[in-house]
């Protein structure tokens, strides 16, 4: 059983529909990642998850309850990691975890020991005692994150928790991350970096204008492409239509096109050397091709039609 | 959960306490300054002594007289009178020891008697100082309007006078003039007695220990009198109603921190109600109020020496008026997103609370309008009189009715922050 679910999730903001029928669900012991650019509409899709915005329209059933009809309990479950640092710069990371904890709703005592607990943990004992502001970005992350784990929470909302930190301390809050999906708690991930969607989730929703274009597996959303590699051709492409070449697209997909790239997925199991022979014989004049494995840069390409970098 | 967001705000509010500082130390630099500007002394907040020279170069049995009528009977009281020549005197007013000097200069006796010149008494004022050399002023103004009086009654008999004043008469022509002042005082008794127009200062009727009333302390000595006006007094509780409208809007302010900083959210995420965190805030901002209340009020009577009349109601009022000023401001702060616009949005309030309810100004000195129809209406002005009143020693004051008002006030103010708050979320809350 899922431990979140949500149906035709929509919102709108004036004429701006921030999510759109958005609809997935995330089991126990999973990280599904919500991808997509900014301004995709994750953070309000977290925040009708959450209860903190109420959707115009769909469910959120948590624990297999809907949401607003119990919100105590459906909050007493999930853990929410906002976007942006939510705490006190002037206390020490150990006070801003024992004042959350026991805002969660532990005791004293026993928000002091998860307090040193999540405190080593996050490898930030020795910093303990220090105020927070004087905290480096990737620790002050780190104890962003601490803060909604006081309370052991089976559901997590992790709201693009690696933003702006330096790769190493990326490395360190993934690998807490993976740690706490080991331990069964279930994870909803929002993030608009493809390598973290492709190496840290089970299932990967795609994200665009509100609206969930795809989701599943990263192997799932790759065979969306027709295979497991993509051509990228380098060439003069000005002026020059796929479409009039004979026979082309009975043959590839297109994903991207511009004036100096066109990146194409081959339709079928074809030999790569064989579809190379293809691409070389168009009607311009190729100067380079590389082939590779489809990415999710690739799948959103195809989807949207933007490169998710841009 | 109260306790825990208070313990973290007061954490927070001491590790970062300049704005609180600030806005501590205002009224009561504020009090220092205006209170010493208007000439205020700390002894009991009365005017205190005048001290001023008097530079006698007439050297005359009347300009003795004049020296000596400085400081007897009541004159003693209020007047600290020295004698010395005219460059000490200008020295000391220098030196900020003297309020004025007044100088009788030489002739003054021979002119004034001979009438054939005008005569003339200087005045050099302490420019440093306001009240005491205005009522030196006052006081000489006076007395050469007697003096000019006196000429106008007794011209004809000046020639004798001055041979009185310079030793050469005897002293059965002194009693002839004595005799001949008496009937020309007595002439003018229906004109002075009795007086056209009086001023009599009602003192409160008190209970004496055999329970008969005494009133206005002609019957009987012991009567008890009002305390006297203290000048730091006033001025304090008028500046402590205003400054702690600004420390509740600092204190509140914090909630605006709180949305900005996303901790609002974060609490809303592990809460469906609001009203724990707001009054929490609310809370924090009564506590940091009553704080400051004491360290103004306490420590500001402690510097400017002022008997405080009713400590515990006044407490008690303080508590009010935070419980107020508190709800107001969590108001603002819900009403108005940008933390920018709603601080300055405050402050307006403040002010124009501050001001528009008598804390700046006596209520009296408010244009008519305001003074009639708006001021009675606002609860700085209910905070302030009442105090004011507590210190002025008035029995009656229903100092406990206006805490309630001003509570209640307060808790319909929270009540509505909550409903605004709870709707902006419901909007997508964004600092």
């Amino acid at each position: 059983m899922s431990l979140l679910k949500v149906e035709r999730l929509s919102k709108a903001f004036g004429a701006i529909r921030a999510a759109d029928s958005v609809s997935f669900e995330v089991r126990p012991g999973e990280i599904y990642g919500l991808l997509g650019p900014n301004g995709a509409g994750k953070t309000t899709t977290i925040s009708m998850i959450s209860g903190l915005l109420k959707p115009d329209a769909g469910e959120v059933f948590v624990g297999g309850k809907s949401f607003w009809s119990d919100p105590r309990q459906a909050k007493r479950i999930m853990g929410v990691v906002p976007q942006e640092l939510a705490i006190y710069e002037e206390l020490t990371g150990r006070e801003n975890l024992e004042f959350w904890g026991r805002m969660a709703g532990l005791g004293y005592g026993e928000a002091r020991s998860r307090a040193v607990e999540l405190l080593e943990a996050l490898t930030l004992t020795d910093r303990a005692k220090d105020a927070v502001k004087t905290y480096s970005g990737g620790m002050k992350r780190r104890i962003n994150l601490g803060c909604a784990l006081l309370h052991r929470p089976q559901l997590l909302l992790l709201d693009e928790p690696t933003v702006g930190i330096d790769p190493q301390a990326r490395l360190n809050i993934l690998e807490f991350i993976r740690n706490l999906r080991a331990s069964g708690t279930a994870i909803l991930y929002t993030t608009h970096y493809l390598e973290e969607a492709e190496t840290l989730c089970q299932r990967i929703g795609i994200l665009d204008h509100g609206r969930l274009l795809a989701e599943g597996t990263l192997a799932e959303l790759q065979e969306r492409l027709g295979g497991d590699r993509v051509f990228l051709l380098e060439a003069d492409f000005k002026g020059a239509s796929p479409e009039a070449w004979d026979g082309f697209l009975q043959r590839f997909r297109v994903i991207q096109k511009t004036e100096r790239q066109l990146v194409v997925a081959a339709i079928g199991t074809r030999d790569p050397s064989e579809c190379l022979k293809d691409l070389l014989g168009l009607p311009v004049r190729v100067e380079n091709v590389t082939l590779k494995r489809p990415s999710l840069n690739d799948v959103f390409l195809q989807l949207t039609g933007r490169d998710l970098r841009e | 959960m109260l306790r825990v967001l208070l313990a973290k705000d007061l954490l927070r509010a001491r590790r970062n306490p300049l704005p609180w500082l600030i806005n501590l130390l205002m009224p009561l630099c504020m009090t220092a300054l205006i209170g010493l500007a208007f000439g205020g002394k700390s002894d009991n907040g009365a005017l205190g002594r005048i001290r001023f020279a008097v530079v006698d170069e007439d050297r005359t049995v009347l300009s003795d007289f004049m020296r000596g009528a400085a400081n007897q009977r009541e004159g003693g009281k209020y007047l600290e009178p020295v004698f010395l020549g005219r460059d000490e005197a200008l020295r000391q007013i220098l030196d900020n020891q003297l309020s004025a000097a007044v100088i009788i200069p030489t002739n003054f006796t021979r002119n004034y008697l001979l009438g054939s010149e005008k005569v003339s008494l200087e005045l050099v004022k302490n420019p440093a100082e306001s009240i005491h050399p205005a009522v030196l002023e006052e006081l000489l103004g006076a007395v050469v309007t007697a003096m000019n009086a006196v000429a106008e009654n007794f011209q004809s008999d000046f020639p004798e006078l001055r041979a009185v004043f310079e030793g050469k008469e005897d002293y059965h022509k002194v009693s002839e003039l004595i005799d001949r002042a008496g009937d020309k005082l007595k002439a003018a008794k229906n004109y002075i007695d009795p007086p056209l127009v009086s001023y009599e200062k009602e003192v409160p009727a008190v209970e004496s220990n055999d329970g008969a009333l005494e009133g206005g302390g002609t019957k009987s000595g012991a009567a008890k009198s009002a305390p006297a006006f203290n000048l730091f007094a006033y001025l304090l509780v008028g500046l402590a109603g205003m400054f702690l409208l600004f420390l509740a809007s600092t204190g509140m302010a914090d909630l605006h921190r709180e949305v900005r900083l996303r901790t609002f959210e974060r609490y809303h995420t592990l809460h469906q109600q609001l009203l724990p965190f707001v009054a929490g805030k609310v809370l924090f901002a009564v506590v940091m109020l009553l704080l400051s209340g004491a360290v103004m009020l306490g420590g500001g009577g402690l510097i400017f020496r002022i008997p405080w009349q009713q400590p515990a109601a006044l407490a008690l009022l303080v508590l009010g008026y935070a419980g107020f000023a508190a709800g107001l401001m969590a108001v603002l702060v819900a009403l108005v997103p940008d933390e920018r616009r709603a601080t300055a949005l405050n402050t307006i309030a403040g002010m124009a609370l501050g001001l528009a309810g008598g804390c700046a100004f006596p209520p009296q000195q408010l244009p008519a309008f305001l003074r009639e129809h708006i001021t009675p209406r606002l609860p700085s002005f209910w905070f302030v009189d009442t105090a004011r009143a507590l210190q002025s020693g008035g029995a009656d004051v229903p100092w406990l009715l206006v805490t309630l008002k001003l509570l209640g006030l307060g808790m319909v103010l929270i009540g509505i922050a909550v409903m605004l708050f709870h709707r902006r979320f419901r909007q997508g809350l964004r600092a």
